[in-house]
């Protein structure tokens, strides 16, 4: 079985945001990291591998150069080969051009299922992975937590709202991985060693026979206006006195500071 | 006359006593090379220190007991034993160089001297097997584990030197020896045979002769098959011993591309040192008797580990041998597979979680407690870390717990994944320059190192923050490294991360190395062991001081006055990383002893002896599913005592011991604190 995972490389989840003298978000001193969702879905990829004891593991990701080093990290992991569209400059796209790119270059991909993390730590829209699956046509089951796969078609989990939905559909299909789905592994010496050696295709968006106009900034229909930080949480307020006593302040401070109740 | 006793009574039957010792003399050979053998099968080690240096150790620790000693009843039952042996060694030299070389030498005062010298340490030697059949059969002690090999070695000794008194009292029975006196065992147990014709003496005597002669040759043939070896196997290994094996990891050459396994995943992959270190452990069971992971019932003892590798030496090498024999006669593949056949099991047997469970590892805390104490001065710790090693970097196969520790430092450069940009946050109003700040033209004497934990655990800030308060008291002129700092890495090697480990070195080496760093204080006594210790490997040579030593030089010079007084009862809780790592033990007590009003209480278990807290070797990130809480355990030693505080000089220690008096419900009277914070508190 043929296995394509779309990964995106993210932020460090820990990474303190500071904005530029641009207003825009500063990559200086950033540790960069394969998106946590997206790992889900590279592990789960390489456990039906493990399961069926044959197939293969293309992880394919779109962004800068920088990418390959969580490509790499995918590698190490055991996958068995890298994509990278490199997006060369033309980064300030949005979800739609992403999906276009990535639309683009599974065509120069085999696949017979795709999975890929349900959303980004960096900007959480949760929508690459099911464009991909319009453009392509294809069905798509997006949250899951479980997937069993039977011949042609595959049996997934997805959380909803106080439950869970299982659902059926035939392949090729989208997967998206939510947490709870396959506990990453810690890559192993042998899978760092390999993984220097292992496959990695690169494209560049000329290659894949992108206009210039359709990505980027030019092509993205999201238009950045402002960026700003959040304003620091101010520190929490502890009520002392008896319990009677202190709740009713409590009360009356939802009412009258918070103005929640 | 001169003094002398006859000798050479039975030489016409010297030809079958010559004949005996040749085939004795074959078995032990051979026994003591199959031993060997099964050592070479090791990868290479340096161990060699040089002659006299190896004979020094066996001179301080072989013959001068130095630690065997620090237990009374074993130690003492251990020395007459030994003392027995040994004069018994040079009388039989004595006379066989009387009788076989004709050097006269057997006679005179040299004679009576040593016929007295024999009496007396055979006499002692009694005493000692006797004290080891009651400790072994009747006292029991948990530590120790009995089987018919000791028995029968005790037995054979014992019939060994019973039958040479009753010998020597019937030689002066029969010959009226007139300086019988010297002989004061023979001597009084001579008139048991007062009155018996010496006739009939005679022939007993013969009996005995042969059974003495039979004894002892039957010793030297099962020596090398009995626990019995370590007399030569604990003697080497004491010629090759380092002080402290746990101290500095061998590194990984990650260089070196034709390497395929990392860490330990066969027997045959140990090094000959510590393959011979399976064989010099004679089961005395010291070091389980003080391992924290034993006595809070882990599955893991350290004497159990050395002698189930001993085992699966045991049972593979023979197969092993083999084999190579069988390659070596260019033998084709199918038949140096056929020196392995039947033998598909023994090979097949997984070191990692088979022979050694897994959890028997990850139970470790690498206080080097067992080290510390064994009187053979096996390596425990690297053993274990090397088969973590394969766990981790080949299996990828280890406590979930550990993985975010890894993640963080990989990407954060601390176990707990804080944001590495906020590393200097904690220096906010303290003015402390950073090393960057401070490059432009400042005297920096020395950097602070306040470790992950000083720079990110809240509450060990706040001893980052005494320490920085004293040193600035004191005038010292230093800067840390802020966010250029990384994780020492010691938690990472201790694991079995070995690549990550080498890859926090190499940036803190080239960051120190960059700004000249000669001299590091740090509050961590896993960063101050790994950066003295193990960053010399790796091109990193600093002067590194923990600030215990630091503080306790700043008040001894009088750069820190204590001006108030303590009224507390305190007892200090040993780091393991500190004292048995480091020998540490005096300079902490001396900070505490120089504060009027102060109290200083020991635990039963303190200085070298001292119980760890927990968190050693990774396993503060690690959850502790299995047996008691040992830092509860700890932390009950310590109330033991109903101290005001508990004094401690490394973080993790503090953290473990704190939450021990939380769980205890005792946080609100007995606390916990770091020397610096209580020093802080009262100098001037
Ligand atoms: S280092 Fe400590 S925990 Fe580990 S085996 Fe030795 S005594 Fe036990
Ligand atoms: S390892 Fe050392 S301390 Fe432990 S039982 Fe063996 S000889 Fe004794």
């Amino acid at each position: 079985m043929k296995i394509l995972v779309l990964m995106k490389q993210t932020f460090d989840t820990e990474t303190k945001i500071s904005l530029d003298a641009n207003g825009k978000i500063d990559e200086a001193g950033v540790n960069f990291v394969v998106n946590p969702y997206c790992e889900f879905a590279v592990e789960e990829a390489l456990r039906i591998k493990e399961r069926l004891g044959a197939g293969e593991v293309t992880v394919l990701s779109v962004g800068p150069e920088r990418a390959e080093t969580s490509i790499r990290q995918c590698l190490a992991m055991g996958a068995d080969k890298g994509v990278l569209v490199n997006t060369g400059g033309l980064e300030g796209g949005d979800e739609f051009t992403t999906a276009q790119i990535v639309a683009k270059a599974i065509e120069k991909v085999e696949y017979d299922i795709i999975l890929a993390g349900f959303q980004a730590v960096d900007d959480g829209s949760a929508q690459v992975a099911p464009r991909v699956a319009e453009l392509l046509g294809i069905p798509q089951v997006t949250v899951i937590t479980k997937l069993e796969l039977e011949d042609g078609k595959a049996i997934a989990t997805r959380e909803i709202d106080d439950g869970v939905e299982i659902i059926e559909v035939a392949l090729p299909a989208i997967f998206t991985a939510q947490q709870g789905l396959a506990e990453p592994r810690y890559p192993s010496m042998k899978g760092i060693m390999q993984a220097k050696k292992k496959p990695m295709e690169r494209y560049s968006l000329a290659d894949l026979g992108l206009d210039a106009g359709l990505v980027g900034t030019d092509g993205a229909k999201v238009k950045i206006v402002e960026l700003s930080l959040p304003t620091p949480r101010k520190g929490g307020k502890i009520v002392e006195g008896e319990p009677a006593e202190a709740a009713q302040k409590v009360v009356q401070l939802l009412r009258s500071e918070a103005k929640v109740i | 006359m001169v003094p002398s006793r006859p000798l050479g009574w039975y030489g016409d039957t010297y030809v079958i006593m010559w004949f005996l010792m040749l085939v004795v003399f074959a078995v032990f050979g051979k026994g003591v090379y199959d031993r060997y053998r099964l050592w070479r099968l090791g990868v290479d080690e340096q161990r060699f220190a040089g002659f006299g240096q190896g004979i020094k150790n066996v001179l301080i620790h072989g013959i001068g007991h130095k630690r065997i000693l620090r237990e009374g009843y074993p130690g003492l039952m251990h020395l007459f034993i030994l003392s027995g042996f040994l004069v018994f060694a040079l009388g039989t030299l004595a006379v066989a160089v009387q009788e076989d070389l004709h050097l006269e030498i057997y006679q005179g005062s040299f004679y009576l001297i040593l016929t007295f010298l024999l009496d007396i340490f055979g006499l002692a030697a009694i005493v000692g097997i006797l004290m080891a059949f009651v400790r072994r059969y009747v006292l029991k002690p948990d530590r120790l584990d009995t089987t018919p090999d000791d028995g029968v070695s005790l037995v054979l000794i014992l019939g060994i030197l019973v039958t040479g008194f009753i010998l020597e009292a019937q030689r002066i029975a029969i010959t009226a020896d007139p300086w019988a006196a010297w002989s004061p065992v023979g001597n009084a147990l001579a008139g048991l045979f007062a009155g018996a014709d010496n006739g009939s003496l005679k022939g007993i005597h013969q009996l005995f002769w042969w059974t003495h002669l039979l004894l002892t040759f039957g010793f030297i043939a099962y020596l090398p098959h009995s626990k019995m070896f370590h007399i030569l196997a604990m003697a080497l290994n004491q010629f090759f011993l380092k002080e402290k094996p746990a101290q500095a990891l061998a590194p990984i050459d990650f260089s070196n591309e034709e390497l395929e396994q990392f860490g330990v995943s066969k027997v045959e992959e140990f090094t000959w040192k510590q393959l011979l270190d399976t064989d010099a452990c004679v089961r005395c069971g010291r070091c389980q008797d003080n391992c924290p992971a034993y006595l809070s019932q882990k599955p893991l003892s350290p004497k159990a580990l050395i002698q189930d590798l001993k085992a699966h030496l045991g049972e593979k090498g023979p197969i092993l041998l083999a084999q190579q024999a069988a390659a070596r006669q260019r033998g084709t593949a199918s038949q140096v597979a056929a020196a392995g056949e039947g033998a598909g099991a023994v090979l097949e047997k997984a070191l990692t979680g088979e022979v050694i469970q897994e959890d028997t590892l990850w139970s470790c805390t690498t206080c080097r407690s067992c080290e510390e104490q064994c009187p053979a001065f096996i390596g425990h710790v690297p053993t274990v870390v090397d088969m973590r090693r394969n766990l981790v970097m080949m299996e990828s196969n280890f406590p979930q717990e550990a993985q975010l520790a890894f993640r963080g430092m990989e990407n954060n450069g601390n176990p707990w994944n804080v944001g590495w940009k906020s590393r200097a946050d904690w220096i906010e109003g303290l003015d402390v320059k950073t090393m960057a700040e401070a490059e432009e033209g400042e005297v920096v004497d020395f950097i602070y190192w306040p470790g992950c934990a000083g720079a990110f655990d809240n509450r060990y800030r706040k001893v980052a923050t005494s320490v920085v308060k004293l040193l600035q008291k004191a005038g010292s002129k230093f800067a840390i490294l802020g966010t250029e700092e990384k994780c020492c890495g010691d938690t990472a090697r201790r694991l079995g991360n070995e690549y990550l480990f080498a890859n926090l070195v190499q940036e803190n080496v080239e960051v120190m190395n960059g700004y000249n760093v000669q001299t590091i204080v740090t509050s961590c006594p896993h960063c101050l062991n790994t950066l003295k210790n193990e960053y010399p490997q790796f091109g990193g040579n600093y002067e590194v001081i923990h600030h215990s030593e630091f503080i306790s030089r700043l008040m001894a010079e009088g750069k820190l006055k204590v001006a108030k007084e303590l009224g507390a009862k305190i007892t200090y809780h040993d780091s393991c990383y500190l004292g048995r790592y480091n020998d540490i033990y005096e300079q902490p007590r001396k900070i505490l002893q120089n504060i009027p009003g102060v109290q200083l209480v020991e635990m039963e278990r303190h200085n070298y002896r001292g119980f760890c807290c927990g968190a050693g070797g990774g396993r503060m990130f690690l959850e502790e599913h299995l047996g008691e809480r040992i830092n509860l355990m700890r932390t009950e030693q310590a109330l033991a005592l109903e101290p005001d505080v508990i004094a401690t000089a490394c973080p993790f220690c503090l953290t473990m011991l704190e939450d021990g008096t939380k769980a205890k419900d005792v946080i609100d009277h007995v606390k916990t604190r770091d020397l610096a914070e209580i020093l802080v508190d009262v100098v001037q």
